[in-house]
């Protein structure tokens, strides 16, 4: 059928909306500060996005299977803490990429196994983990950020490739990759079923625990990746940093038309949901706004989006019941 | 002024089915209104229309002539409508007295619980229960037997002084016959007292009693009220169950060459069933009949692998498989459409397309998981086409269909990954009559081809009007195996129900 062309790229309404308000953003601090609109400020937008884009990408993978994490901000913090640890004892960067992803992964499947074996809820087991991983990332280094000498390492932050560095790349990358396997393989679909119904999921032969782990070993590889990139930048393994990442992923995993009823969402909104974020924050500080008022601003934002979930939702239910009414009438 | 309940055109809607159909009656105080109907007749849903906790989708509600519209359970108390149900809705930590005036126990002038004035009025209630020195107002609930907890909830909707409707729903399950004289009496006295009194019942010795008129509904539609004297048992069972479905299952194209035993399970044990051993041959139709809670949904889950199969053996084609998982029950060839549709069957959030082919996932897809769209797209139109399924393109959402058209998704879903065992656990259930013929006749069609086919159902024409033979189940076991040519009704109910009483 000619429509599964169609289906490739999804455009629907809330997409548009998404576009027109990161237009909008974009033409209001522009405004404000002319600078806005510079090419250098555009690639700041998007190395800003690109560390929340990363988390983004696993934060919806959970999401749409009804899950979630709160603990890439810690996670990311801690791998970039091992990273910069790795290689100032001398080991091989490519080997200090590998262990601390491998580590990365350990830490997802730590993740998964409360609640697959437990049985606790995601938020609770994740909010767990979140201040475990902080505590070990202060205890690894004694609370000191570890300096990072190692070329390789810092061309992880610093490299360019037509004009946008490494790290946004990754990032675009990441999503094209995972948005792949969100939408056209059996894995993905079985994360869309899970997320609709567990037990019918089941008993339609998925294996919700085995996705359950897979997912928060790919959001623990992603922490893992976010972490090293963001210590190269940085030039440093910084314990303390990161907080509240998480929070700026799923804000623009949710902006970007993942509901948190489950089921629902794709990875092109994310990408929109996540750019839109950044828009805003990095207009926040461009225009002199002072960072406690940033933190209300945040808020409100996530608020909108949350309300924009709730009237999606609600406009979904209205349609379905003129739909069954029609439905159950013809019958 | 005389207290009195009405109902006009009222109808509601659930995803995929419509629950209740124009409902108009009046009921009037000084007289017992009886609600009979089979299960999912539409009982429940009326109640919970009565109390507040459903709003009906279109029609009106009138209370002592007044519209209302209940958006809670509460509201409709406070404006004297109480539903009295199955499970005890009381606290049993309270006391008597803090549990019929609970929210709005008596206070003093200073807002302190006057708790001497709440258990005085308390025992005027019980006084006029007749409960006097059976009961008394500082007993914790929890230490009373299940009819007096019982008689605590009434007294709690009889406490309040705008009282007009009570409504029992089953209220004599977990009741003795003693225990029966006295809720009857209680309700006589509330009938007497002028107010409206619902009694919901399928147990026509009971409605012969207590009811002065009888409602009857069926498939979400009011029958016909009767006056209960006039009118005997059986012609209510066939106002109750009338459907003209004889002529389906004699018309039937069944299947008339059954070939050899080809699946096998010997000794199958779970937590939630005894051990079971039966046989299934080529294009045969296997029922399962027997009360609810009587295995057959178990035995069928531990076949699968959806519960922990804990010993036995399932024999297919003369090889032992053992399905761990349902996923590997699908990929074994035994396949089933649950039981409840809506939470184990359908994937509302999806498509329905995707819930044609989420069974065929490896079908369609490479080995690294990718999908095959192509062969995706073609397995749905291929389902949409071969069961029938009203639909108006791929893309729509499953739940917007209706419940007959969404079960055909879930059979097409495991048609199409070529089975070689069908599971059918009540397949009909909460579909209307005509999409009933359909799933007949479709059954009747997989048998031709030489597909083993187990149907679970606890209708019983369905069962003895398909089934080439029937598994009779209880408490776990299987209690009997009657060929087709033997099955009546009577056989059937005589072993779903062996050394029970016989309501």
């Amino acid at each position: 059928m000619e429509n599964s062309k169609l289906r490739t790229i999804k455009l629907d309404g809330g997409k548009i909306i998404l576009f027109l308000a990161i237009v909008g953003v974009t033409i209001l601090f522009t405004i404000l500060n002319p600078n806005y609109l510079s090419g250098t400020n555009m690639v700041n937008i998007l190395v800003a996005a690109s560390l929340a884009g990363l988390i983004a990408i696993g934060e919806t993978y959970l999401i749409i299977a009804m899950q979630v994490d709160l603990s890439p901000g810690s996670l990311v913090a801690f791998s970039g803490v091992l990273g910069a640890l790795l290689i100032s004892h001398g080991m091989n960067f490519f080997l200090v990429v590998l262990v601390t992803i491998a580590v990365g992964a350990l830490i997802g499947i730590f993740n998964a196994v409360m609640i697959n074996k437990i049985d606790l809820q995601p938020f609770i087991a994740t909010l767990v983990s979140q201040t475990i991983i902080r505590g070990f990332a202060y205890i690894m280094c004694g609370g000191k950020p570890v300096a990072i000498n190692n070329t390789a390492y810092i061309q992880l932050g610093k490299a360019r490739f037509l004009g946008l560095p490494l790290s946004v790349w990754i990032m675009l990358v990441m999503m094209l990759i995972f948005g792949f396997i969100l939408s056209k393989t059996r894995f993905g679909r079985s994360i869309y079923a899970i997320g609709g119904n567990k037990t019918a999921a089941r008993l339609a032969g998925m294996n919700p625990k085995r996705i359950i782990y897979l997912m928060f070993i790919i959001m623990g590889i992603l922490s893992a990746i976010g972490g090293l990139v963001f210590s190269a930048r940085m030039h440093s393994g910084q314990p303390a940093a990161n907080v509240n990442l998480e929070f700026d992923a799923i804000t623009g995993a949710v902006l970007g038309g993942v509901s948190f009823t489950g089921g629902v969402g794709d990875m092109g909104g994310v990408f929109l949901g996540i750019v839109l974020i950044q828009a805003f924050n990095t207009g926040l500080t461009m225009v002199n706004v002072p960072s406690f008022w940033q933190y209300v601003a945040r808020g409100a934002l996530l608020l909108l989006a949350l309300s924009s979930d709730y009237i999606r939702k609600r406009n979904r239910e209205r349609a379905l019941l003129d739909a069954i009414k029609k439905a159950t009438a013809n019958t | 002024m005389k207290n009195s309940v009405e109902f006009q055109h009222i109808t509601k809607y659930f995803p995929g089915v419509r629950a209740l159909d124009d409902i108009s009656f009046t009921a009037n105080g000084g007289e017992v209104l009886a609600f009979l109907g089979e299960n999912g007749a539409g009982k429940s849903t009326l109640l919970k229309i009565l109390n507040g906790d459903y709003q009906p989708s279109a029609g009106d509600y009138l209370l002592n002539g007044k519209h209302v519209h209940f958006q809670s359970p509460h509201e409709a108390i406070e404006s004297g409508v109480s539903v009295i149900y199955q499970e005890r809705q009381i606290l049993v930590e309270l006391s008597v007295a803090e549990n019929i005036f609970l929210g709005r126990m008596p206070v003093n002038k200073f807002g302190v619980i006057d708790a001497g004035l709440a258990n005085k009025k308390a025992l005027e209630i019980i006084n006029d229960f007749g409960l006097a020195g059976i009961i008394s107002p500082i007993d914790k609930v929890k230490d009373l037997s299940i009819a007096h907890q019982q008689m605590i909830e009434i007294m709690k909707a009889y406490s309040r002084e705008n009282l007009t409707c009570i409504c029992f729903d089953e209220p004599t399950a977990s009741l003795s016959d003693s225990d029966i004289d006295i809720l009857f009496n209680i309700i006589k006295k509330l009938r007497d007292e002028g107010k409206v009194v619902i009694y919901v019942s399928h147990r026509m010795s009971e409605i012969k009693r207590i009811a002065d008129r009888v409602a009857i509904f069926k498939d979400g539609k009011l029958v016909t009220i009767l006056n209960a004297s006039e009118s005997n048992e059986q012609k209510m069972i066939k106002l109750m169950v009338g459907r003209d479905l004889g002529d389906v299952f004699a018309n039937l194209d069944r299947n008339q060459h059954i070939g050899d035993v080809y699946f096998e399970v010997q000794g199958l044990y779970s937590d939630y069933v005894e051990p079971v051993s039966f046989k299934l041959r080529h294009g045969e139709v296997l029922g399962f009949s027997g009360l609810v809670g009587a295995g057959r949904t178990e035995i069928m889950r531990a076949i699968i692998g959806a519960d922990k199969m804990l010993g036995g053996k399932i024999l297919l084609d003369g090889r032992e498989v053992c399905n761990t998982d349902p996923h590997e029950a699908i990929l074994n060839g035994i396949v089933m459409v649950p039981e409840d549709r809506k939470f184990e069957g359908i994937l509302s959030n999806l498509d329905v397309g995707n819930n044609i082919t989420i069974g065929a996932l490896d079908q369609n897809s490479n080995r690294i998981g990718v999908l095959d769209q192509k062969a995706e797209t073609k397995m749905t139109d291929e389902g949409i086409k071969e069961f029938a399924i009203k639909t108006p393109d791929s893309k729509k959402l499953v739940v917007e269909l209706s419940g007959g058209n969404q079960q055909k998704c879930v059979v097409a879903r495991w048609m199409a990954t070529k089975p070689k065992v069908l599971i059918l656990d009540e397949p009909t259930k909460g579909i209307d009559v005509g999409a009933k013929s359909e799933f007949y006749n479709l059954i009747c069609r997989f048998a031709k081809q030489g597909l083993g086919v187990i149907l679970v159902s606890s209708e019983l024409p369905e069962i003895i009007g398909l089934c080439d033979r029937i598994i009779v189940m209880k408490n776990k076991r299987i209690s009997g195996i009657v060929e087709r040519k033997d099955a009546t009704e009577d056989r059937l109910l005589a072993l779903a129900m062996a050394d029970e009483k016989i309501n």
